[in-house]
């Protein structure tokens, strides 16, 4: 992922909302180092010059503003993008719902109007042959049709950017059977006649489909299950936050998995990152939201 | 005592008195592997119910020596289904396992009034996940049978598989509430009913375990994520037993751990009478081993 970037060879700035935190410290110190980027800094600028010197990092290569107050540095944050001084805002220890009230301010947030706010992450699996495209883990609880319709136009839109031309798309669910019991991915087979028309380019769509179907071509041998799919998925589409979620924690603490997720339908890419995200992670977060710049 | 890996649960089997498993309607090769290789370990007794002919053509095919081995021949399918739960029923059998049926025709036998294998509890999915990544066993529940439990349910799901663990030889195992975020959000059921779950558990509602969530699924496997996000919680990095919120979830992350993370498994049913076996076809020949094993375990 990091080696598309840099072939990129441009600069982008990225600005941090609170900043005092040691894992993206550490990351937006290895993207500065490696010239993806010219970082801002915001939050407390004492502790963000203690995290430096016990990381070894000359603190000097950061611009760094002084902010006490946590809201006022996610404001702050989203000011240097929105008058374009920056291309990309980053979430540092500042709480997730605090993060977003800014970015999604009337007036001086980052918002598209009228464009679905969503996630999409690209997930690194050793157990898997490729790049996984997943959507979405952190911002909608229950989407409906349209925002199942947005997020799937984002994740095709971020699996261009690795240069997939028609991505393959499975639509999540407990099992293949469409079942109305299964009250959030009873829209699936709607979705599907979306793709099938056109409404929904650029991917070869099917659903649902549980995660062995999407991802094990033995299964759907097995099975016997005829899908465009075909085991080889490169998005995944979930029917509700509360199964994404575990889902991808599952893969970074039980199977090695390295991700990198961007909020869409903003102007420019943000990066809300879980606190306790590793600093590799929050470090291919900002490789991704250069890619998507 | 907790478990470190499914292999362990030979040692709760070793010595004691070997359980009788009946497998109803036997002639199926992916059951009669696991079963077989289980009784050559010595772990169960087996009981095959089924077509007679149709379970010795298979014996043979694969060479599966089965002599010594009692079968009861019932060709009928749903004939053979209602023979085994009588006879498990009727105390001549300690474990059922689902051979070549559906699995909706031996749930309905296991469900009838009169001579089916209710006690009133709700039956649910307990599986066991040994991960390479987690320094124990983990057990999650429900994975594959409640679509959508209410808060009700969920207490007879964290009942029957409290009662499991410690038939196991766990003491207050610690129950881990599953949400997609670990703060209570009023636009997110499951994280309600973690919250009144976890008091009901400290009024002693619900008794013999250690009940947290909502947890974020971080949280709970991981201590340093926990202490990461400022979360006191005795339970986190340190959860034996994960509450799913619903089928969905649970689907999603049993088949990422199995999948992604090459996780082992052994899965059984509870709250009938005694433990069922419920394999499906896409299970491998190992998982469906410690599935036997597990029941044997479990059982009474």
């Amino acid at each position: 992922m990091v080696e598309k970037v840099l072939t990129l060879k441009k600069m982008h700035v990225i600005t941090v909302a609170w900043a005092q935190d040691i894992n993206t410290v550490g990351a937006v110190n290895r993207s500065v180092d490696d010239g993806l980027v010219s970082a801002i800094l915001i939050g407390k600028s004492g502790e963000i010059k203690k995290i430096c010197g016990k990381k070894g990092i000359d603190h000097t290569k950061f611009r760094i503003i002084d902010i006490e107050d946590e809201a006022e540095a996610a404001a702050e944050a989203v000011r240097f993008a929105k008058s374009g001084e920056a291309d990309i805002v980053m979430k540092g220890l500042v709480g997730t719902d605090k993060f977003l009230k800014a970015v999604m301010e009337k007036e001086s947030g980052l918002m598209i109007p009228g464009a679905v706010l969503s996630y999409v992450c690209a997930v690194e699996i050793p157990t898997y042959h490729k790049l996984l495209f997943i959507t979405d883990p952190a911002v909608i609880p229950f989407p409906d049709l349209d925002q199942k319709v947005a997020m799937a136009n984002y994740a095709v839109e971020m699996a261009s950017k690795f240069g997939i031309e028609k991505s393959r798309m499975a639509l999540i669910g407990a099992s293949e059977k469409p079942s109305r019991h299964f009250q959030y991915s009873v829209d699936y087979p709607e979705m599907c006649r979306m793709a099938e028309r056109g409404l929904i380019k650029n991917c070869i769509m099917d659903g649902p489909l549980d995660l062995f179907l999407a991802c094990d071509k033995e299964s759907v041998e097995i099975k016997g299950v005829n899908t465009p799919v075909g085991g080889d998925a490169d998005i995944l589409l979930f029917p509700s936050l509360e199964s994404c979620n575990p889902f991808y924690k599952s893969l970074m603490l039980f199977a090695q998995g390295e991700l990198a997720g961007l909020i869409r339908g903003t102007e420019k890419p943000v990066i809300v990152m879980s606190r306790s995200e590793s600093e590799k992670s929050k470090y291919y977060c900002i490789a991704l939201a250069c890619l998507m710049t | 005592m907790v478990l470190k890996t499914l292999a362990d649960l030979k040692n709760i089997v070793a010595g004691g008195q070997k359980k009788k498993l009946v497998l109803a309607t036997a002639q199926d090769q992916h059951s009669l592997s696991a079963v077989v290789r289980a009784w050559k370990d010595n772990i169960i007794e087996p009981i095959l119910i089924g077509d007679k002919e149709g379970i010795q053509n298979i014996c043979a095919a694969n060479n599966y020596d089965i002599s010594g081995l009692r079968i009861v021949h019932e060709p009928g399918i749903e004939m053979a289904v209602e023979m085994a739960v009588k006879m498990v029923s009727n105390k001549e059998g300690d474990i059922l396992m689902k051979g070549k049926v559906g699995t909706s025709t031996l749930l309905k036998c296991v469900l009838n009034k009169e001579w089916g294998l209710r006690t009133g509890n709700l039956l649910s999915h307990f599986a066991l996940f040994e991960v390479d990544t987690y320094p124990k066993v983990i057990a999650v529940t429900d994975v594959a049978m409640n679509i959508a439990p209410n808060l009700r349910d969920k207490i007879a799901i964290i009942n029957n598989s409290v009662n499991c663990l410690i038939r196991l030889g766990y003491t207050m195992p610690k129950v881990a509430v599953l949400g997609a975020v670990e703060m209570v959000n009023e636009n997110m059921e499951a994280t309600l009913d973690a919250a009144l779950l976890s008091k009901m558990n400290q009024r002693d509602q619900i008794k013999n375990c250690i009940i947290d969530g909502p947890l974020a699924f971080d949280n709970a496997v991981s201590l340093e994520s926990a202490r990461r996000k400022g979360i006191k919680s005795e339970i986190a990095g340190d959860t034996d037993l994960l509450l799913m919120p619903d089928i969905e979830v649970g689907n999603v992350l049993y088949k990422s751990l199995v999948f992604f993370a090459k996780a082992k498994v052994a899965s059984v049913i509870l709250g009938a009478r005694v433990p069922i076996v419920l394999t499906s076809r896409s299970d491998s020949e190992q998982a469906k081993y410690d599935s036997i094993l597990l029941s044997a375990a479990a059982s009474k």
